[in-house]
């Protein structure tokens, strides 16, 4: 048996190189730590943007490497170019606030590059022992970086608390792959196909084990009901912890969901997708509903990411449909890339206005801003805007995209369904909207060059993308799975 | 550059390169005021550019623009702009009120200016494009696109629940709207197209999904218009809206929804708009009594002539549905001539507010005495807003009633007398709630002690009113001009309902 | 398949039944006559002093987080160590790159002064 050969390295070039290159960084921040503290925000740009770079040639030649345990295709590379934007983003968030927080360290963009390798691995797993690894490179950094800013108690909780309720996700999806691998003896994504097509001895172990690798991975990207550590843990964290974990964990979460079920388990599509089905419809309905009642922007965020959680999933339900499959995949990497754009310019905005100790993040404080700071209460009304799926924003293009897929699934229901939270959406957004423009207040903000360019270059860009919209949709339509 | 210069997208555009030069100005307010005033009279200007293009004997759509827009992954969309019989009135009707507006913000919007010309000119762009696009995705765009200026001119710019009100306005056009956009992506997956001359050569639509699709078209433009029992969000965004922004949304918004109506439900969904026509009808007279009844008892002025609104566009539904040239040619008249006078009586509401800061019709009385040229003015709009023979109103309203005896409307068990009686029935309420504020504004003593010193007009205001006035003069007497510009096309799609048999509803 | 773990289920069964037998036998039969020194920690021995938890250094626990790392990590030498033969030379340069990254996190911890008690 061949263990390895050379071309394997080159298929995983993009992750190789992002883990030594976090794991030189590791050493850098160790042994030069005075100047560390100010080159390393660029230095892992710099790195992220070459793996992006050697990602996006990857584009076209699908493969599989390490005895098919691990893929290379335009699926695993599209979602590494997301993992890169979305990281760069965060890294641009952050460098102002952590000095302004006091809470530069290093290791911070060190965790941060691990986990997006993490992320990766997550796009390219074609094994379930990857996925599971996986899962646990891509988390147990973020459990540090939600608890970056000990001593404060919050965060140490959010840190604390997502670190259990994660073991305990994690703890699932490994009893899932378990069951799955007890149904078809592998864990091998294509091998689970070839299983279940030449018929199963026990057909309801695979059944199960995927519902329980579906609620580990549910755990992840925040579906209700397995939200409940989201708005916590999102609030507690410090605030450019959370708009990369908003943005990057569900991006992973969602690589490996997509992965996972339309490459191994199309064949159990009847029985699980009701499942899906009402996953979404809580999801979607569950979230919205909660994030009206909230007065903090940053756990209104967090709920909203919950229900773009399950507008995501919607494109999930219809994966069992041979005719639509296409555009599944096309439609929620589209939809992440509209999210995450947006996602970051609105946590960018928060960022802005935050003040020390957790202060200046109520409604209230957004107060006026409309008059005091155009530009960045512009950039907010947009981002509220683009949330919602009004045009000309990305997050319209986003929604129509996904939403044709629903329909083409012929799920109507679940199509009037997301319609339906798109609306109750609106109230909360538009809400931010009304504090900012029509209530007076005198809002203070800190104005720092990378977070102002990230957060005007985001509203821009989700304006501009919405009409230059084609070659992006030709880029998702290039992410296919590689199914061998 | 080739494509921006096509007449159509520069009337549609031209208005942006109004908000690129107000993004430089800072604080100059004056110069904002005069950069949009400029910028509309000129996009005005282009409109009859286009006019004068445009011919009128030929039915089909003009002057169009289509481009390839995103064309993978199996999108086919394009950008496609044209004009024809069905909009170019309404093209010129926004146009024309656009600058109207503007001038009557002169004194009445002080803060914040260059922001609300701002929005106001995107808010020109949108209805623009609502009214050209002739693409599903395109108008989708476009659509959606006017609330949010609109929901910024009244949420920032308009009276004390002002943010009840922009949300309210906001959530209830999106709810409908939302359902319009499935029907959308459903004609785009399984006709393969968002083109509307390709839409309605494809046809072929079951009977079943077009009744639906139908529905999902037809809620968003209904609380659009709106139709009764949709109209609750109207009253509050009228009200609450600055007098600009009661202007354009009386005058040009509400005509959004009953063009979709007319451009959409009833082109693309011939067989479904025979079948629904009786229903849209007793919708639309239960909305002409409904506005006309509930307008009478108000106390405030504004919130009268918001819900005469109601009234008028019931009228505007009923000719459209009676699905045969008189009724829709009477249909789209009658959308200018509401603009028109409804857009005045808001701009008269407007000018008394501006003097007293009130608009409860207790606090006045007696006004002729003190402003005898607004005091005619008003008489006049109030007349042609009631269907007077000789001024605009009545042209409109006749030519519908003519439409509604016999049309599609009178299909099904209701006949043509209910529609007609309960119809004409609506014409004499707005006459009893109209003279009515008349008389409770400017006849009698002047009793209260606040409105002795009150000024008449000033030359800007009624430079504001004059083209009104004329426009209802003209259409009032000479009216054959603009069915000139309506008739071929009307004739073109009354033609596609001629082989439809009515089958009653099980 | 499931009968194969009959017998284990009757000893699970049998063993857990004794149990709670004898336990609630000696429970319901034996007499009781609770004294103080009967419930003293040490029934026969010293007076305790002080409480019985006490609190540890917190280095103590950076240690022992340490030492599982680290020791965990090195089990994996192991199975490399068995199947050395069949692995050949990737296996060798497979746990090279194992022990640097091992190394790394190593050198850092040392760095960052883990490994010193004040």
């Amino acid at each position: 048996m061949e263990f390895f050969n050379s071309a394997d390295l080159l298929h995983a070039l993009p992750l190789i190189f992002l883990m030594s290159w976090a794991t030189i960084l590791l050493l850098v921040a160790a042994f030069a730590r005075a100047a560390s503290e100010r080159i390393m925000p660029a230095l892992a740009a710099a790195g992220l943007l070459l793996t992006g770079y050697f990602a996006a040639r990857q584009f076209g030649n699908p493969a599989s490497a390490f005895n098919g345990m691990f893929a290379a295709d335009g699926f695993s590379a599209f979602i590494t170019l997301l993992l890169v934007l979305s990281g760069l983003l965060a890294i641009a968030l952050s460098s102002d606030y952590l000095k302004r927080m006091s809470l530069n360290r290093p290791e911070y963009y060190v965790l941060m590059l691990f986990s997006i390798t993490g992320m990766m691995l997550m796009a390219s797993a074609a094994d379930l022992i990857v996925v599971f690894l996986a899962l646990e490179l891509l988390s147990i950094p973020l459990y540090v970086l939600a608890a970056f800013a000990q001593p404060e108690p919050r965060s140490e909780e959010a840190g604390l608390k997502y670190f259990l309720l994660g073991a305990f996700a994690s703890g699932f999806l490994l009893f899932g792959i378990a069951l799955v691998y007890g149904a078809t003896a592998t864990t091998s994504l294509t091998g689970i196909f070839i299983a279940a097509q030449s018929g199963l001895e026990q057909p309801l172990y695979l059944l199960i084990g995927a519902a329980l690798i579906l609620v580990g991975l549910a755990f992840k990207v925040a579906a209700v009901p397995f939200h409940m550590w989201t708005p916590d843990v999102y609030e507690g964290s410090p605030t450019s912890v959370t708009a990369f974990m908003a943005a990057g964990a569900k991006i992973g979460g969602f690589a490996a969901l997509i992965r996972i079920f339309i490459v191994a388990l199309p064949s159990i599509s009847e029985q699980i997708v009701p499942v899906l089905w009402a996953l979404t419809a809580l999801t979607l309905i569950g979230g919205n509903l909660l994030a009206i009642a909230q007065n903090n922007v940053k756990r209104m965020l967090a709920y909203s990411s919950i229900s773009h959680a399950g507008f995501l999933l919607m494109a999930l339900v219809v994966y069992g449909q041979d005719a639509a499959r296409f555009d599944v995949v096309a439609s929620a990497l589209f939809y992440l890339l509209a999210f995450i754009i947006t996602s970051s310019g609105s946590w960018g905005v928060v960022i802005a206005l935050e003040k020390q100790a957790g202060k200046g993040l109520e409604f209230s404080d957004y107060a006026g801003l409309g008059r005091t700071q155009p530009v960045l209460a512009l950039a907010m009304a947009v981002f509220m805007l683009s949330f919602t799926g009004v045009p000309p924003t990305l997050g319209f293009a986003g929604k129509f995209y996904l939403f044709r897929a629903v329909l083409e699934g012929e799920y109507v229901g679940l199509a009037i369904l997301g319609m339906l939270a798109s609306l109750i959406s609106a109230y909360y957004y538009l809400r931010l909207i009304v504090v900012m423009y029509m209530q007076t207040g005198n809002p203070k903000i800190h104005s720092e060059r990378w977070l102002n360019l990230t957060t005007v270059g985001a509203a821009i860009g989700v304006v501009v993308l919405f009409f230059a919209s084609e070659p992006l949709f030709d880029l998702a339509a290039l992410a296919l799975l590689h199914v061998n | 550059m080739d494509f921006l210069l096509q007449p159509l997208n520069l009337v549609i555009f031209f208005p942006l390169l109004g908000v690129l030069a107000l993004l430089f100005l800072k604080e100059r307010e004056s110069l904002a005021r005069w950069v949009s005033l400029i910028t509309a009279l000129i996009t005005f200007g282009i409109s009859l550019w286009v006019l004068g293009l445009f011919d009128a004997a030929n039915p089909d759509l003009q002057l169009t623009v289509v481009r390839d827009w995103i064309q993978v992954a199996g999108w086919n969309i394009r950008y496609a702009v044209g004009v024809d019989g069905l909009s170019i009135l309404l093209v010129l009707l926004t146009t024309f009120l656009t600058p109207i507006a503007i001038l009557s913000t002169w004194r009445a919007v002080e803060d914040r200016v260059r922001d609300f010309q701002l929005f106001f000119l995107l808010l020109e762009v949108g209805m623009l494009g609502v009214f050209l696009a002739q693409e599903l995705f395109l108008f989708y765009i476009f659509w959606e696109f006017t609330l949010v200026p609109m929901y910024f001119l009244i949420g920032i710019w308009g009276g004390p629940k002002r943010m009840y009100a922009a949300i309210k306005f906001f959530l209830y056009t999106m709810a409908g709207s939302i359902l319009m956009l499935l029907a959308i992506l459903w004609l785009g997956i399984n006709q393969g197209s968002f083109y509307l001359p390709d839409l309605i050569a494809i046809g072929g639509i079951p009977a079943d999904i077009q009744y639906w699709l139908f529905i999902a078209f037809a809620a968003a433009f209904a609380i659009k218009v709106p139709m009764w029992p949709l109209h609750s969000w109207l009253p509050d965004a009228h009200v609450q809206a600055p007098t600009a922004g009661s202007v354009i949304l009386a005058g040009v918004l509400l005509k959004m929804g009953t063009y979709g109506f007319l451009r959409f439900n009833l082109q693309l969904f011939p067989q479904t708009s025979v079948q629904l026509a009786p229903v849209m009808g007793v919708l639309a007279v239960i909305g002409i009594i409904y506005g006309a009844i509930v307008s009478y008892p108000q106390s405030d002025v504004k919130k009268l002539v918001a819900y005469s609104s109601i009234s008028h566009l019931g009228f505007v539904v009923l000719g459209l549905f009676a699905l045969n040239q008189q009724g829709i040619s009477g249909a789209i008249l009658q959308m200018v001539n509401h603009g028109i006078s409804t857009g005045a009586l808001f701009l008269i509401v407007g000018f008394i507010y501006e003097r007293r800061h009130t608009r409860e019709m207790d606090e006045f009385g007696g006004l002729w005495k003190v402003m005898p040229v607004y005091a005619v003015l008003t008489l006049i709009v109030a007349l042609s807003s009631m269907g007077l023979p000789g001024l605009n109103g009545f042209v409109g309203e006749f030519t519908i009633l003519l439409g509604a005896w016999g049309g599609g409307v009178a299909n099904g068990p209701y006949g043509s007398y209910l529609f007609a009686g309960l119809a004409a029935v609506g014409v004499i309420l707005a006459a009893v709630y109209m003279l009515f504020m008349f008389q409770k504004l400017f006849l009698g003593p002047v009793t209260n002690k606040k409105n002795e010193g009150l000024k008449d007009l000033s030359a800007r205001e009624l430079a504001i009113l004059i083209p009104l006035l004329v426009l209802i003069f003209w259409i009032g007497l000479y009216p054959q001009p603009f069915f000139a510009l309506i008739g071929p096309a009307v004739a073109k799609l009354t033609a596609s309902f001629s082989g439809i048999a009515y089958l009653p509803i099980p | 398949m499931l009968q194969d773990y009959l017998p284990i289920a009757v000893l699970l069964i049998l063993s857990t039944g004794l149990s709670v037998l004898i336990v609630a036998l000696g429970h319901l039969v034996g007499p009781r006559r609770p004294s103080a020194r009967k419930s003293a920690p040490y029934e026969s021995g010293m007076q305790p002093i002080g409480p019985g938890t006490r609190r540890m250094p917190v280095r103590f626990y950076l240690i022992a987080v340490l030492f599982i790392l680290f020791d965990i990590e090195v089990v994996f030498f192991l199975p490399w160590a068995v199947t050395f033969r069949q692995l050949g030379i990737f296996g060798l340069i497979e746990m090279l790159i194992f022990i640097v990254v091992l190394l790394v996190g190593f050198a850092y911890a040392w760095k960052m002064g883990a490994l010193e008690w004040e």
